[in-house]
């Protein structure tokens, strides 16, 4: 089997390295700039030849048997809480911060299998209000608290 | 000297910075004992904490997050065989076996004064070393500084143990990747904005440390759950210690072996990129050498000195590792790496002027160490049986948790939401890296030195009127950069070396 753990990351980051390398020539140079020794696109260059060659080695080289094991993992669980935390970002402002704080924690505790509804809510609901109490009044750094349709 | 240890006193000893230290302390127990979380994350979790506060107290709370997260690895490590970081794996040999032994109490105290030793000799030590090689570092100009910077990361790569060194370069190159995103400081021109203006300043050093650590560990948790017997072996553990007393022959055993240690340790903590995980592996394995064949049998099944020679050293090789930063500003760990970055945050450069320009941060750093230290043993020590309770908390409450501290930490800084989807992009990347065995600290320190790196090899271009020669015609810089190749390339040829001797032996003994 040539797709050990080594060189499929090796590919992964040629394909980082590469793509690093095409945008690194579209750094725009003006043209007294591009004679001197150093310039902005020197360093990107440098790397971007140094990262192709690395990851061209890792993939060519001789590799330690290890291969990726995909099965008995909570893939569901992971990317249900990528899809949770991006929610989160689209949402701390529309909804207030004890809200989405709220809804964060206690979603969370629930696909880890809590399935109490009163204590999912005990938990997550007074440490979102801690927290912003701890920013808002400790710290004076303003959260706004409450979603949009309670904002006066 | 005295002037500078008085400030340092006058500035850790407040009751302020004192109470930093204390809660620094507890918190990094309490993080550094949740297995998988390191002191890289306790101390990115922390950095949100520490940007309210002046630079002295927040490198303060820093540095004592750090120590206590170490001493908190120890724990898990003894109680449940679970290192929370690569550097107490070796802690784990003889402490789990005490604790099996229904000897955790006695373990944990062997573990704390071992730290606690190791620690402060490592501090005594930082106090004399770190002083010194400032004022030498003062006289380097940019072009020794670049050399150091490239030496700095060679030493990381060629570190990273048999069969990773290649891995380690590559992903010290995509951390320097990572620096050159955002507006180029000296021409003002746009590099891999991708037309975004949030990406104008640049990827957040906080954003990446958070998604690569904190966030991904806990992604990776997740991904992996423990099962039920792991965690009925946590409720047990975090239950029962035991009784903590040490006999005097175990003093009598461990004094030498602690000596020992702390100096291998703080010198293996100074070079670039060692850190304190060779340390401990180094330190356990001279002691079960010098044990004699007895002794030595014990090693792995409960010995006093197995566990105190990895504890010891690599705490003072923690100690260590703040040499390269105070002085030169180059980290000689990821640990540092996170610390250099947030010192950076506060805009002062770390480095041979630290400790002209800011005396009071250098030497408050010093003295914190030994207070961190006295603070863990007389503090920490007696509140273990409570502290481990933590292990006892569901994970499916934990976890949760530290995702939102993690993203709470990036947006309060910035209150930009758009931090928080970067931050999902990295922890992804992350993820995946870390299921494939990408090493992902020598990233961050790549990230860390190459604005500082670009800067200097600039700088220095810019005063040799852009001739490269300064590499070859400037001494000091030229035997650095010999060093750095020296560094990266005797570990690569070393197998090969050994395998040729082993061949021509071999036909010898055939002809």
């Amino acid at each position: 089997m040539f797709f050990t753990n080594r060189r499929i990351g090796g590919l992964l980051l040629l394909a980082f390295c590469v793509t690093y390398a095409v945008l690194s020539q579209r750094i725009p140079l003006l043209p007294f700039q591009a004679q001197s020794a150093f310039h902005a696109r020197t360093m990107p260059e440098v790397l971007a030849i140094l990262g192709v060659g690395l990851s061209i080695a890792i993939v060519v080289l001789p590799s330690p048997k290890e291969f990726l094991d995909l099965s008995g993992k909570n893939w569901f669980t992971v990317i249900a809480f990528l899809a949770l935390m991006s929610f989160y970002g689209v949402t701390i402002r529309p909804f207030g911060f004890i809200l989405s704080s709220s809804i964060l924690l206690g979603v969370g505790f629930w696909l880890l299998g809590e399935r109490k509804a009163w204590l999912i809510l005990a938990v997550s609901v007074p440490i979102a209000i801690a927290f912003w109490a701890l920013m808002t009044l400790g710290l004076s750094v303003f959260l706004e608290p409450l979603p949009w349709f309670l904002r006066g | 000297m005295l002037e500078g240890i008085l400030i340092g006193l006058t500035t850790a000893l407040t009751p302020m910075n004192l109470g930093f230290v204390v809660a620094g302390c507890l918190v990094g127990t309490f993080i550094g004992m949740l297995p998988g979380l390191g002191p890289m994350s306790a101390i990115a979790l922390m950095i949100p904490v520490a940007a309210g506060l002046d630079p002295a107290a927040g490198i303060i709370l820093m540095a004592a997050v750090y120590y206590g997260a170490i001493f908190g690895g120890s724990t898990s490590s003894i109680l449940i065989n679970a290192p929370g970081v690569a550097s107490t794996v070796a802690t784990s040999f003889d402490g789990y076996p005490m604790a099996k032994q229904g000897k955790a109490g006695k373990a944990l105290a062997i573990a704390a004064y071992s730290s606690f030793s190791g620690g402060v000799v490592g501090a005594i030590l930082l106090l004399i070393a770190a002083p010194f090689l400032a004022k030498v570092s003062l006289s380097f100009h940019s072009t020794d500084y670049f050399a150091l910077m490239v030496l700095g990361l060679t030493a990381v790569a060629a570190f990273a143990g048999q069969g990773n060194v290649l891995k380690a370069m590559l992903m010290t190159i995509v951390g320097l990747m990572l620096s050159t995103v955002g507006t180029d400081q000296t021409q003002g021109i746009q590099r891999f904005t991708l037309g975004m203006i949030d990406l104008l300043d640049g990827v957040s050093f906080l954003l990446l440390v958070m998604a690569t650590f904190a966030l991904s560990e806990a992604l990776m948790a997740i991904l992996k759950p423990k099962d039920d017997e792991s965690r009925l072996k946590e409720k047990e553990a975090s239950a029962n210690l035991g009784s903590m007393k040490i006999s005097k022959e175990e003093v009598k055993e461990m004094a030498p072996v602690i000596g020992r240690s702390s100096i291998l340790g703080f010198l293996i903590g100074v070079l670039p990129g060692a850190g304190a995980t060779i340390a401990s592996f180094l330190a356990y394995g001279t002691e079960q050498r010098l044990a004699g064949s007895e002794k030595g049998k014990l090693f792995g099944k409960g010995s006093v000195r197995g566990l105190a020679a990895p504890e010891t050293a690599n705490n003072a090789a923690a100690t260590g590792s703040f040499v390269p930063m105070l002085t030169l500003g180059i980290p000689g760990s990821g640990t540092t790496a996170i610390m250099l970055g947030a010192l950076i945050g506060y805009g002062i450069q770390p480095g041979p002027r630290l400790y002209i320009d800011n005396p009071e941060v250098f030497w408050a750093v010093i003295v914190s160490m030994w207070v961190g230290n006295i603070i863990l043993l007389v503090l920490n020590l007696p509140l273990i049986p409570y502290i481990a309770k933590v292990l006892a908390i569901p994970s499916r409450f934990l976890l949760p948790l530290i995702l939102f501290f993690s993203l709470i930490g990036v947006y309060f800084v910035s209150f930009n939401t758009f931090d928080i989807q970067l931050m999902i992009i990295f922890a992804i990347a992350a993820v995946v890296l870390r299921l494939l065995d990408f090493p992902l600290a020598p990233m961050i320190l790549g990230f860390i030195l190459g604005g500082m790196m670009e800067e200097n090899l600039r700088r220095a271009l810019l005063i040799n009127d852009d001739s490269w020669s300064f590499l070859w015609e400037r001494e000091l810089t030229l035997t650095i950069l010999v060093i750095a190749v020296l560094t990266l390339f005797v570990p690569m040829l070393m197998p090969l070396y050994s395998k040729w001797r082993k061949n021509a032996d071999r036909a010898g003994e055939g002809g």
